[in-house]
Formats: structure tokens, C-alpha cells, sequence
């Protein structure tokens, strides 16, 4: 079957976008995918939309983006799978490449989380569990990944301190990022310094809302070699999924599905965990890109924290993680995020990232996370 | 019928004569522990005790004014202690002062609201913080048709008793999750020794209301009780129960 | 009835509603398949272990461990009343796992990952409408008692 490839990127502003509705955002990624590839809508045979509905009042997202985009009648559909829409729009896309049913497909994911007031936006935040046993009880997203937090750090010993590492890496990284929501590095103090959010998470341990949008345009073998010469592999493709409920999850110090699909996609791309040169991962909390680092096999288990804190994680480290800003300061929006992953991996691996390049980037990496882990996605790129 | 009361424990208030003493010892009779308050009457009450010990049971007589409150939080917590645990609260002191509005004082007004429905506040209370942990219970108020109708100089008196039927609803609304019932026995006239004083044509007057041409006696009235008091009413609660031969409909 | 479960309920309808009522009169429930007898806490009417969809409630005990637990600071929608609030999530002796309010006879500073608990089913009081949920207790907590010492 033929190898995939992605031949035009494509990022709008993260933030609060409220100079614009999201088939407008998505247009914006559209547009510089679309010059990226140096190719018009007629090359397009369909396109793939990764967004999460409940927070935008329009409804069924997908058909109003294709049109606003230009695409009818060209084929589309939604993904959904809370913050993993992204990448699942682009499996989806991928897979229809791999049969043969399509040759070239955009991939646009993006979100709107402004259109919500806070009370909405509150009721939504209490639902992201297992609604029937565990939402009449409060918790709340932030309050899941405490408890992993709260449960890793008694395993193993990790750190508050090792935790905001994360955050004042990411945050490093982000300002020189034109496209992240919050462009300012933050200190270690200043973050100890945040308010309690659920224990022992603080308001900098927590990524923040955001609109945006991103586009990738994925082609065959045949037709990348055609159109692009800085095409980036899809090589590995994975997907693995874990109980929604944390009360059914034989561990909470990792994300059982994160662990799967990185094995797969190694083996799909025929690497290890040691060919990754750099990484997009889902630190949709810090603890999250602590149990990354182990749930990928960058590092043994439990030793995520001193992972970071030793400057493993940063540019010159083992693998440059999250050197984007990552969720914590490009912002999530929520569909988006998983697309945004992969225009920064590609991007690194063109050699194309200015001041953020990795140097000698081969093999990169994605792995983005839906809700509380009960949907993982991880991607592995390679540049021949 | 068996009510199941075996080995459950009781207090009734004003138990020492008339209508009280009649319900301690037929709940004594079904197999109750029964403790009662006096304020004045002590020999009284000592012989309902002996009365519900010659039935084999437990008695206990607690001094304690029902217009107190803490006499009533204390009595509670004594028959608890005493009792090791508390199942059934059957409120029944009362007294009556009567009199026309305009000759009515102050005092009048006051000793009978706060014997009667206050002192029911204060047992109610008492028992509902017993009986919520617990996740059980019965409480029955006794009030009087006097409660549901008007009477001729008895603004206090009616007042009283109305209040009584009112806080019994609300009450009965507040404890139906934690299973308890909360009823109300509205007797008419009842040969008691309170009612000895009454004076003859009165008393005609009365049973010629009636359309079974009688008065309840005070075992009458404790029948009635001792099954609100049962498992066999578990379904009832909220309820007024008029034993009044027809008095008033 | 299931609507009773839960200081706010989003899934008044389910094939395991009786579990509310039990709740109410004090009974923590699981289940059990009645065709190849695999058990499970919450419940479930759905077998994941064979197929099958026919289920008994089994009573459990309520005894568990504690797995980790976090303080609410930043409260959801219907929560703000009651925050901050401290949630755990303990592991059952018999199987299966739990996630509980920590109740009244435990205090914050007493709180350990691995500690010995009791879950108890609670009735919330100050509503008028019938809501039921269950705490995490000191062990040996029952859910129906008289303290004879109280005020």
C-alpha cells in the first residue's frame, strides 16, 4: 500500500478570536496549507474536519467549513474525540489515502471555545468523566489529572517543582512561537505562586482555552512526489483507546492508551523510542506531559520528573519536547490542537522552525490525548 | 394484628394521666419501653411506671417541663442513654385556658402556645435528630378537632392545635427520606379526668355533635396511636386521623 | 430513579436505577452476571467479560483503600455551593473502584494515599426532593446510628 505524506502546513493565530467565527479561522489555516503546497482547491479530492460540537452554537461544523472553505461538493465529514479530534481527523484522512479512495485531503481541524459563556462552559467542564458515576460527585478535567498527579508524586516521588518545569519549559518555548496564546516566559516562582485549581494542581499547571485553527494537506506516495520536495512521512499511525472511567483503569500514574499506541506506532514506522528526535505531546496539564515522557518510552516509569528537570526534554536534551510552547502556552482549542502537533513536528523535520529547530530532526513524534486518556493518538513522521 | 412493637422504645409526653397514661401502657402492652415526663404530677407517673413494669417492660419517669426546651433535648438524651435508643415519640401534653379574646392576657395566650406547641417543637426536634441518623422512626403529635375547626374562646387553644397539624405536615416532609412518619391524632371530646370539669350541658351539646352519640375513651385514642406508631401504617405520614365519633366533618 | 444519585444527575434513566433506591435505604450495590457470575462495582447490566445482559445487584461492604484523591477548588456548574470539596478514589475489597465525596469524619490533614476507609451511603438533608450519594468514612462507620453523646 502506498506511503502517505503530508505536503502543505498551515496555522492560524491561538487566542481569544473573537474577531472571527471558525469556518473563518479555519480558513486562515486553509489559505497557508493551501500556499504551503503551492497548490489551488482543484488538487483537493476531500477534506477531513476534526472539532468537538458542543462548544459552538452552529451545528454539524463540518458542512458549514467545507463551504466557507470553497470545497463543495467535495466529500467531508467530523471527527470527534474530545482534544484528540485532530489527529483522528487526520488517521481518518490517512486511511483514506491508504485504500486508494482518495488522492490528496485536506485536513483542517479547529475550534471555537469562546461562543460559550463561563456558565456553559463550567456545566461542560463538570461532564468529562463518566457522566453517570462520577460527574454528580464535581470533577472537573483539571481534578482527574490532579488525582494522577496526586498518585504519581506518591509513587514515585515526583515534584510540584518538577511539574511546573514543565510549564516554565513550554512557556520558553511558546513566546517564540508568533502563533501561541500566551507569548510570555514565565518564572518558576511565578508559578509556584498561582492559585490552587484541585490539588496539587495550580493555575499554571493548567493549559487554557483557546480559539484556532491548523491545517495539514496529506497526499499518496505518487502525488506528494509530484507536488512537494520537503514532503514529511506519515509513517506511524496509531490509535488506542482506555476506559473512560478512571474507576476501571488498573493504573492512574499513565494513560494505558497512550502506551498502546506509541508501541504500535513504532512498529508501524519500524523505530523506537529512541529514534524520536522531537516530540509534540498532550500536556493538557503538566503531569501529563510527565507521564508522556514514560508512557512513550523516553524515559523509564517514574522518571518523568527528573526527565524534564534535568533538561532532557528541551532543545540539546534527548527528545525536544513540546518546543512549540505545546498546550500550555499555544492554548487548546480543542479540535485543533492534534493538527497543530502535526504542522509543528512537520515543520522541524523540513528544518523550517527558526529559532525552535531541533537540529538534525529525522524522526518525530505526536501524541495526542482525548479527555482523560480514554483516546490516544500517536503519530510518527520521518523525513527521508 | 400484630403491630411488630416488640422491644421498640417510646416517649410520651404528658403521660402520667388521661390520654397519655392510656397510650404509654397500651404501647407498653405491644411490647414498648416506655418513658414518660411529669412536671407536677410525680405519684402519678409513678404508677404509670410500675403499671408498664407490672407488663414487663421498661418504664421510665423523666422530670421535665414540655415548654422547655432544653428539659425536652435532655429527657431525650436520658431515655437514649437509658433506653440505648429511641423509636417512638408520641407528643400529648397539652393544656387549655380557655377564655373570649377580650378578656384573654397575655399569659394566657403565651403558657398554652408554649406548652402545646411549643413543647411539641421541642420533643419533635429532639426526636428528629434521633431518628435522622438512626434512618428510622415514629412520631406522633396529638392534637384535636379543635385544631381542624373553630371554637368558642379557644383562639389559643385552636391555635395551638392547628399549629401542632401544620408543623406535623411540614415535619412529616423533612423526615419521609430517612423513613420516618410523622401523624396527627385529632380526638374530639374524650372522657378523661380533664374533661370531668366540664360542665353537664357542655358535655350534651357535645355528644349531640356526634353522629355516634358518644365520647372516645383515652384507650380508644391509644389504639389508634399505638398503630400510627406500627410498621403496619409505614405508608402513612402527613396525616391527620380525627377519632371524634363523627364530632365534627 | 436514578436521578435521586448525585448532588446534579445527568442519567436519570438507566438499567441499574434500582441501585438509587438501595442507596437510599442504605445498601451499597454492585453486580454480578448471572451467566458466567463476573462481578462489578458501579454496576452494570451489560456483561463485558461474555456478552450477556442479564444482571443481579450484589451487595458489597464497603470497606476500600484509598488510590488518590484531590481537592476541587475550581468548581462546575451546580458545585458552587459546595466547593471546596475533597474527591477520592478508593479501591473496593471486593473489586472494582469507587469515586466519593470524603464525609464528615475525616478531616483534610488526615488524608493518605493507601488509608483503610468505609464507603457509606448518605441521603443529602437540606433538599426536599429524595437525593441520595455515598462518602468516604473513618472504617467502621455505619450508615443508620444513634450517638448516644450527642448535643
Amino acid at each position: 500500500m502506498t506511503r502517505v505524506g503530508i505536503i502543505g502546513i498551515g496555522h492560524g493565530t491561538f487566542g481569544r478570536r473573537s474577531d472571527a467565527t471558525v469556518q473563518e479561522l479555519a480558513f486562515e489555516a486553509f489559505r497557508e496549507a493551501m500556499g504551503d503546497a503551492g497548490i489551488d482547491r482543484t488538487a483537493i479530492d476531500a477534506s477531513v474536519i476534526g472539532a468537538v460540537p458542543e462548544y459552538h452554537k452552529q451545528r454539524s461544523l463540518a458542512g458549514v467549513v467545507q463551504e466557507y472553505l470553497g470545497l463543495n461538493p467535495k466529500p467531508t465529514w467530523l471527527t470527534e474525540v474530545a482534544c484528540a479530534s485532530g489527529s483522528a481527523a487526520t488517521r481518518t484522512a490517512w486511511m483514506s489515502i491508504k485504500c486508494g479512495l482518495h488522492d490528496v485531503v485536506a485536513v483542517i481541524g479547529c475550534q471555537k471555545m469562546t461562543e460559550m459563556s463561563t456558565a456553559e462552559i463550567l456545566a461542560l467542564m463538570g461532564r468529562v468523566g463518566e457522566v453517570q458515576w462520577e460527574s454528580g460527585f464535581g470533577t472537573t478535567f483539571p481534578g482527574y489529572y490532579a488525582m494522577f498527579a496526586q498518585r504519581h508524586m506518591h509513587e514515585f516521588g515526583t515534584t510540584r517543582k518538577q511539574l511546573l518545569e514543565v510549564a516554565v519549559k513550554n512557556h520558553y518555548y511558546g513566546a517564540r512561537n508568533p502563533y501561541a496564546l500566551f507569548r510570555k516566559e514565565i518564572t518558576m516562582e511565578k508559578a509556584q505562586g498561582s492559585e490552587e485549581v484541585a490539588t496539587p494542581l495550580q493555575v499554571y499547571d493548567c493549559c487554557a482555552n483557546a480559539d484556532g485553527a491548523a491545517c495539514v494537506i496529506l497526499a499518496s506516495e505518487d502525488k506528494a512526489k509530484e507536488i512537494s520536495e520537503k514532503t514529511v512521512w506519515l509513517d506511524g499511525m496509531a490509535c488506542a483507546t482506555a476506559s473512560m472511567s478512571v474507576l476501571r483503569r488498573p493504573s492512574l500514574t499513565g494513560l494505558p492508551s497512550a502506551e498502546k499506541a506509541a508501541t504500535d506506532a513504532y512498529e508501524m514506522a519500524g523505530v523506537t523510542a529512541d529514534d524520536i528526535k522531537v516530540a509534540d505531546v498532550h500536556d493538557c496539564f503538566t503531569v501529563a506531559e510527565i507521564m508522556a515522557y514514560e508512557d512513550l518510552g523516553f524515559c523509564p516509569k517514574g522518571k518523568g520528573g527528573p526527565f524534564v528537570s534535568e533538561g532532557k526534554a528541551h532543545i540539546g536534551g534527548k527528545v525536544a519536547v513540546n518546543v512549540d510552547g505545546g498546550l500550555k502556552s499555544k492554548g487548546h482549542p480543542i479540535g485543533a490542537t492534534g493538527v497543530s502537533m502535526t504542522y509543528e513536528i512537520a515543520k522541524q523535520l523540513r528544518g523550517e522552525a527558526g529559532e525552535r529547530q531541533v537540529p538534525d530532526a529525522d524522526v518525530g513524534l505526536t501524541h495526542n490525548v482525548g479527555g482523560i486518556g480514554q483516546y490516544c493518538f500517536v503519530q510518527v513522521l520521518k523525513r527521508d | 394484628m400484630d403491630l411488630g412493637l416488640e422491644g421498640k422504645n417510646a416517649i410520651v409526653t404528658g403521660g402520667s394521666m388521661g390520654i397519655g397514661s392510656a397510650i404509654a401502657l397500651r404501647l407498653a402492652e405491644e411490647g414498648c419501653s416506655v418513658a414518660i415526663n411529669y412536671r407536677r404530677h410525680d405519684t402519678e407517673a409513678k404508677q404509670v411506671v410500675r403499671d408498664v413494669e407490672a407488663l414487663g417492660r421498661r418504664g421510665l419517669a423523666v422530670k421535665a417541663d414540655v415548654s422547655s426546651y432544653d428539659d425536652a433535648q435532655n429527657m431525650v438524651q436520658t431515655v437514649v442513654n437509658e433506653f440505648g435508643s429511641l423509636d417512638i415519640m408520641v407528643c400529648n401534653a397539652g393544656i387549655n385556658w380557655d377564655g373570649v379574646i377580650w378578656k384573654m392576657s397575655e399569659e394566657q395566650w403565651d403558657t398554652v402556645i408554649n406548652v402545646n406547641l411549643k413543647g411539641y417543637f421541642n420533643y419533635n426536634k429532639a426526636a428528629a435528630l434521633v431518628f435522622k441518623d438512626q434512618k428510622s422512626g415514629k412520631i406522633v403529635n396529638i392534637s384535636s378537632i379543635n385544631g381542624l375547626r373553630g371554637k368558642f374562646a379557644q383562639v389559643n387553644y385552636s391555635a395551638s392545635k392547628g399549629g401542632e397539624i401544620a408543623m406535623s405536615k411540614s415535619l412529616a416532609k423533612e423526615l419521609g427520606k430517612f423513613n420516618v412518619n410523622v401523624n396527627v391524632v385529632a380526638p374530639g371530646m374524650v372522657m378523661t379526668e380533664m374533661a370531668e370539669s366540664i360542665p353537664p350541658e357542655f358535655l350534651t351539646k357535645a355528644m349531640d355533635e356526634t353522629a355516634l352519640g358518644r365520647f372516645a375513651s383515652a384507650e380508644e385514642c391509644a389504639d389508634l396511636v399505638a398503630f400510627l406508631c406500627s410498621d403496619r401504617a409505614r405508608h402513612i405520614t402527613g396525616e391527620v386521623v380525627k377519632i371524634d365519633g363523627g364530632q365534627y366533618m | 430513579m436514578f436521578e435521586w444519585f448525585g448532588k446534579v444527575n445527568f442519567t436519570p434513566y438507566t438499567k441499574v436505577s434500582d441501585f438509587a433506591r438501595h442507596l437510599k435505604d442504605g445498601h451499597l450495590m454492585g453486580s454480578r452476571c448471572k451467566d458466567c457470575g463476573a462481578t462489578s462495582f458501579p454496576p452494570r447490566a451489560d456483561c463485558d467479560a461474555c456478552a450477556s445482559g442479564e444482571f443481579e445487584f450484589n451487595e458489597v461492604s464497603g470497606k476500600a483503600t484509598l488510590n488518590t484523591f484531590t481537592k476541587i477548588v475550581a468548581a462546575p456548574t451546580g458545585f458552587e455551593d459546595v466547593v471546596p470539596y475533597i474527591v477520592g478514589v478508593v479501591d473496593l475489597e471486593e473489586g472494582g473502584r469507587a469515586l466519593a465525596w470524603f464525609g464528615e469524619s475525616l478531616k483534610e490533614e488526615d488524608i493518605e494515599i493507601g488509608m483503610e476507609l468505609q464507603i457509606v451511603p448518605q441521603i443529602f438533608d437540606e433538599v426536599e426532593e429524595i437525593k441520595v450519594y455515598y462518602s468516604l468514612e473513618q472504617p467502621g462507620t455505619t450508615w443508620s446510628k444513634v450517638d448516644p453523646n450527642w448535643q
